[in-house]
């Protein structure tokens, strides 16, 4: 069953005189709990599409349904809700908050997606997903102080903490060396799979391949082949 | 707002740059209103400390008390008719002390009332900062327009007219001196609500401290000093808030794709904006007051609690209005911005 579905989406990009298609009619269906891998060459559109189903950019056409509602008829506020309480996010660098600890990064998200919950149930969550990502032994400490692999499993457990439907993770393993990123992606895997979260990730790199459940090859924004 | 607090911490030096600016701005502030009130107490104190009420000129003197010349019979019955009313004139002049020192005085004269030193003839009451120049109870002062001698009978507490000291005088002796029979002005106290009394013009007290001429000019300049303070520290709250969002424009993309709400940045920069203001107005109001006590004898410095708090708020407000102006950018921010940008 499809939760996530994208229809005929188009996406024009006007840069002063100049119209440039980058999307011309995307069509995407991504079943609960798996994960689709959006794979072409670089500039191909992988980007634009992944922005726009997580509701960060509207699109030009075409329909998007997610939980049987049509996302392209809502509100911003709307969407921003949820983002924040059903959709998941990492992206190629961590983005962390510079000046919250890991722990209070953590709790920051729970506030936000407003899951109701004491101080003392959220601490207990945020240690039991930091257990999950190997990172409970630096809750304390602050984004500065850790390295590239550990920010992104921060930032993963961050992006998982409020339990959403959706994971949307646009190169996620860009900025970690190979034996980071196997490391990184089976973390993505297992969690999703655990938590039966959809997943939908950009990558350009064939080692990551074998983790998704489908792969989707883009061209001048049109998809090849696939789902 | 625990997030708004830990970014505090950890930019300490931002912060603190910010409420450097605002403590000084806020100090300078303060301390020209303490001086602009000063003078004003300094120009007028005769006039200020009088209750409220309404003074009476007449209307052909172009609102120049000095003009003025109140008709006998509208003052028999204006003085009648409200028993605390007074009827006095004010006149520029010198008193020559026993060594031939001219000391410049304000001469005010009136009928018998409360509001006034009641003074015989012969007789003259100073303010007390003639004592500083020497003169004592029981001195003799002369003027040369008076044929007489004044014998110093006392002393009052801050009683200046146009930055000179009072010298009360007799009635009888100041309509020799000035070769006039007629008062400048008629005062009724507790009076909200001018009398149309024949060809006389009333004056709030605000109003005939603004016919003053000094004292209009004083306090204009004075006060649009104030004034421009409190502007440009809102500016500066702008500007600086600007910058900050500047700098943060990857971070609120990020917190905004995940799901925060606009309103949540702002009242994460309110309540930092806020907390900086304060703190740094506890810091100038203490120190301005403390200046307020220390401040050196025989310099104009009159700083009231009344008027740091009402300051310190347009600060707050002030500030409140700079920070949200600079914020709006906060609203314009789009998630995909940062994304775009790469690391924060
Ligand atoms: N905000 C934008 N404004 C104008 N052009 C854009 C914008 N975002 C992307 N593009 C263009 O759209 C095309 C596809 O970009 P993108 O989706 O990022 O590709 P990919 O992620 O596959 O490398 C590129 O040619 C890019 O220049
Ligand atoms: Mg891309």
């Amino acid at each position: 069953m499809s939760v996530f579905t994208v229809d005929e989406v188009k996406k024009t990009f006007t840069n002063g005189e100049v119209q440039e298609q980058v999307l011309k009619g995307v069509n995407l269906s991504l079943k609960q709990g798996e994960i689709t891998a959006l794979v072409g060459a670089s500039g191909s559109g992988k980007s634009t599409i992944l922005t726009i189903a997580a509701g960060l950019q509207p699109a030009s056409g075409g329909v998007i349904h997610f939980d049987g509602k049509n996302m392209t008829n809502m509100s911003q506020e709307e969407i921003r809700k949820i983002r924040a309480t059903e959709f998941g996010f990492i992206f190629q660098s961590s983005h962390l908050v510079p000046f919250l600890t890991v722990e209070e990064q953590l709790v920051l998200m729970l506030d936000v997606s407003g899951t109701k919950m004491k101080k003392k149930e959220q601490k207990e969550e945020v240690e039991k997903i930091l257990k999950l990502v190997g990172m409970d032994h630096r809750k304390d400490a602050y984004p500065a102080s850790l390295s590239g692999g550990e920010k992104q499993r921060v930032a993963i457990s961050r992006a998982i903490i409020h339990k959403p439907k959706m994971l949307f993770a646009d190169e996620p393993t860009a900025s970690l060396d190979s034996k980071r990123s196997k490391e990184v992606m089976m973390l993505i895997r297992d969690l999703t799979k655990t938590l039966h979260i959809t997943t939908l990730m950009v990558t350009h790199e064939e080692e990551m391949l074998p983790y998704a459940d489908h792969v989707v090859t883009m061209k001048d924004g049109l998809i090849l082949e696939g789902a | 707002m625990k997030i708004a607090w830990k970014e505090i911490k950890k930019s300490k030096s931002r912060f603190i740059i910010l409420g450097s600016i605002v403590f000084l701005v806020s100090l300078l502030t303060f301390i020209i209103s303490g001086l602009a009130n000063g003078l004003s107490q300094d120009n007028a104190a005769l006039i200020k400390d009088m209750p409220e009420g309404q003074f009476y000129m007449d209307e052909d003197a172009d609102e120049t008390y000095n003009l003025s010349k109140i008709n006998e019979d509208t003052q028999d019955k204006v003085l009648k008719d409200n028993k605390d009313a007074a009827a006095l004139s004010i006149q520029m002049g010198f008193v020559n002390d026993a060594d031939d020192k001219q000391q410049s005085v304000a001469f005010v004269t009136s009928t018998d009332s409360d509001l006034f030193e009641s003074v015989g003839e012969g007789e003259i009451i100073l303010d007390e900062s003639l004592k500083e120049k020497g003169i004592k109870v029981g001195d003799t002062l002369t003027n040369n327009q008076f044929s007489d001698d004044f014998t110093v009978k006392g002393f009052v507490d801050q009683k200046k007219f146009s930055h000179s000291p009072v010298a009360y005088i007799n009635m009888e002796n100041y309509k020799e001196m000035y070769r006039v029979n007629e008062m400048q002005l008629l005062f009724v106290p507790d009076q909200d609500k001018a009398q149309t009394i024949d060809g006389l013009q009333a004056f709030s007290n605000k109003d005939f401290l603004d016919t003053i001429p000094s004292y209009s000019a004083e306090q204009l300049s004075l006060n649009m000093i104030v004034w421009f303070l409190v502007v440009i520290s809102g500016m500066l709250f702008g500007i600086f808030f600007y910058m900050m969002n500047v700098q943060k424009i990857g971070l609120y993309g990020i917190l905004k794709a995940v799901g925060v709400k606009t309103s949540y940045l702002f009242k994460m920069m309110w309540s930092q904006m806020i907390l900086i203001t304060l703190i740094a107005l506890v810091f100038s109001v203490a120190l301005s007051q403390g200046f307020a006590m220390f401040a050196p004898e025989g310099m104009p410095f009159h700083l009231t609690i009344e008027t740091t708090v009402q300051l310190s708020v347009v600060f707050v407000i002030i500030g409140f209005i700079g920070a949200t102006l600079s914020g709006i950018q906060i609203k314009k921010v789009e998630p995909l911005q940062a994304i775009q940008q790469g690391e924060v």
